[in-house]
């Protein structure tokens, strides 16, 4: 079983992480990185402006790249009837949704991370606030690929899925955006903590509430 | 199981449950706005503006009693497979939202005399936005499931996970320093005078009762859609 | 293929995960929620750790008795917010809400001062949770919280 789920693993992997084999997209990384770049033209070349609302802008980018890829993310599998596959050879939806998440956040949380460093230098965000805007995608990017996951499970078996996503996001990442985004200013630590408490909530949940809209999505 | 699963008998009990809910709520809600309105003294600080309460409260615990209802029904859904719980669940979004969406906007008027400002982003309003927009996401879900001809499970799933959002939104003014006050009412004690309590009382019976009778019109009317589609269905098998 | 182990049991791993992770997510907002991710700060919190000069944040607590005052230019009021702990003076320019007034709940948007002044930029009245008719204002406070309590 450890050994079937270890190969979907590499699979996921090599489908969603950049750089592998099925050719993951760099698209989510470019999309965060533009609108750090973007958002200074936007809002002029306003120092103290720019570093106080940074944070923030660095944390909706990272929400929006964390759902750029979420119409590869499931559905191709199903229409290709993978997951009949899987569940023939005794390998349980919840499982394979687990590892997925994680080959999800493999394939954009890391590299999220990595571009909040050029991202902070353009946006002129400072060494303790970036320290605090690290931890804080470091506790809730998983939590953002829990949600990816499960609202692309919901809508993989529906036409106009694409468009529902937006709507189902909304709600499910409004917690994680208000603590992660709060911890720059008020929250500090405890703003971090409860941020890493949703992603663990939305961790324990989502391989049991997507593995359940896999099954039905399947008959 | 499959006896209950007949909608039959819900269709008989519905005809006339539906008007008499509608119209007994319609009398209560009336009654009890017109003694809110006319008959309650100002409140000691607010004077007159205290009489938004009796919209606004029961619209708040109707808005959470809606996704709490969406949730029994999907967890119905799921473990029971009970065709009339994907029903009830979808019937019961559209008045939760309403009733949510009434509780928003009854607040922001409330809060502009009293607190000094329309909206705050603090814990209680933020969580009660958030469930306006579950409504919304759950209604254009199941909206297209129906039309994708998709499992109603899917809907009833996404209605267990936002449940997670009902306690907190109930807890959020103890939880957090809030600038909405805690809560009046809480088991076997209340700190609203009984001048404010009855007609308060009476105004949550009666949207509750309308509540029910729109829940009800509108599993009829559901009901209504799937029969005609499964007759159609049937004829074009046939021809 | 036989995986080995069945697709229950694979379940039953992942729910033991899922439990580990909820609990785990509990102590964490229990945590945090007694170090207070809050709407604002009260008066003693505000004192132990000062936030910085010039950060915009928030100050609740009660207006104490007898400190509102209007200053000479009679737009700007002056007074002081304790919590029973601390006390913290507050000044504001501008409209007051209809529940701003002493003994009442408030919470001030602004800055505080280096000399330890809080100023504030929007004031918001905060209602307390008792409903009371106005025949009963009369009353002392202590008098209808009695007459409430003995009606419930």
């Amino acid at each position: 079983m450890t050994g079937a789920l270890w190969r979907i693993f590499l699979r996921d992997c090599a489908l969603l992480v950049p750089g592998g084999r099925g050719g993951g997209s760099l698209l989510p990384l470019l999309f965060f990185l533009a609108v750090a770049m973007l958002y200074p033209f936007a809002v002029g070349p306003d120092a103290p402006l720019l570093a106080r609302t940074g944070g923030g802008v660095v944390w909706v980018a990272a929400l929006l790249a964390a759902i750029l890829p979420l119409d590869r993310l499931i559905a191709p599998d199903l229409e290709r009837g993978f997951f009949d596959q899987w569940a023939l050879r005794g390998i349980a939806e919840e499982a394979v949704m687990a590892v997925r998440i994680v080959a999800h956040w493999l394939s954009f949380g890391p590299l999220l991370m990595l571009a909040a460093l050029p991202a902070a230098a353009l946006l002129g965000i400072d060494g303790s606030t970036l320290r605090t805007v690290e931890l804080g995608l470091l506790a809730g990017t998983p939590g953002l690929a829990a949600i990816g996951v499960l609202i692309a499970a919901l809508t993989a078996s529906l036409r106009s899925g694409a468009a529902l996503a937006g709507l189902l996001l909304i709600p499910l990442a409004v917690p994680i955006l208000i603590f992660g985004a709060g911890s720059l200013s008020t929250g500090g630590e405890s703003g971090l903590a409860l941020t890493a408490a949703i992603s663990l909530v939305l961790l324990a949940i989502t391989p049991f509430a997507a593995g359940g809209a896999i099954r039905a999505a399947r008959d | 199981m499959h006896g209950f699963a007949n909608p039959t008998r819900f269709l008989k009990l519905a005809r006339w449950l539906t008007p008499l809910l509608l119209g007994s709520g319609l009398v209560v809600a009336a009654i009890a706005l017109a003694w809110g309105l006319f008959a309650v003294p100002p409140d000691r600080l607010m004077g007159d503006t205290v009489r938004i309460l009796f919209i606004h409260v029961p619209a708040a615990w109707l808005g959470m009693g809606g996704w709490t209802a969406i949730a029994i029904a999907s967890l119905v859904e799921l473990v029971w497979r009970h065709p009339l719980a994907t029903v009830a669940a979808r019937a019961a979004a559209v008045p939760g939202a309403g009733f949510t969406a009434i509780c928003l906007l009854t607040g922001s008027i409330w809060a502009r005399p009293t607190w000094g400002t329309w909206w705050v982003w603090d814990g209680r309003l933020t969580s009660f936005l958030v469930l306006l927009f579950l409504y919304f996401a759950y209604i254009a879900l199941a909206g297209a499931v129906e039309r994708d001809g998709a499992s109603s499970r899917i809907p009833a799933i996404f209605g267990l996970v936002g449940a997670v959002n009902v306690p907190i939104i109930n807890r959020s003014v103890v939880w957090w320093n809030s600038l909405h006050q805690p809560p009046s009412i809480t088991i076997g004690k209340s700190a609203i005078d009984p001048a404010f309590l009855w007609p308060l009382l009476a105004a949550t019976i009666g949207f509750s009762l309308l509540f029910g009778g729109i829940v009800l019109a509108r599993m009829r009317m559901l009901l209504a859609d799937i029969q005609a589609e499964a007759r159609l269905r049937r004829k074009a098998m046939e021809a | 293929m036989n995986t080995g182990i069945k697709p229950k049991h694979q379940r039953l791993v992942l729910v033991v995960i899922a439990l580990v992770a909820l609990v785990g997510a509990g102590l964490l907002a229990a945590w945090a929620l007694r170090s207070q991710a809050s709407y604002f700060f009260v008066p003693s919190e505000m004192q132990a750790a000062p936030p910085p000069t010039g950060q915009a944040v928030r100050l609740g607590g009660m207006v104490e008795e007898g400190s509102l005052k209007t200053m000479q230019d009679g737009v700007t009021i002056a007074f002081i917010v304790g919590d029973g702990k601390a006390r913290i003076p507050v000044r504001y320019a501008g409209i007051v809400p209809d529940l701003f007034v002493e003994g009442s709940g408030v919470v001030a948007e602004g800055r505080l001062e280096p000399d330890g002044t809080f100023v504030a930029d929007t004031l918001l009245a905060k209602h307390d949770e008792n409903y009371i008719p106005r025949e009963l204002k009369d009353m002392t406070e202590a008098q209808a919280r009695a007459a409430v309590a003995e009606t419930q």
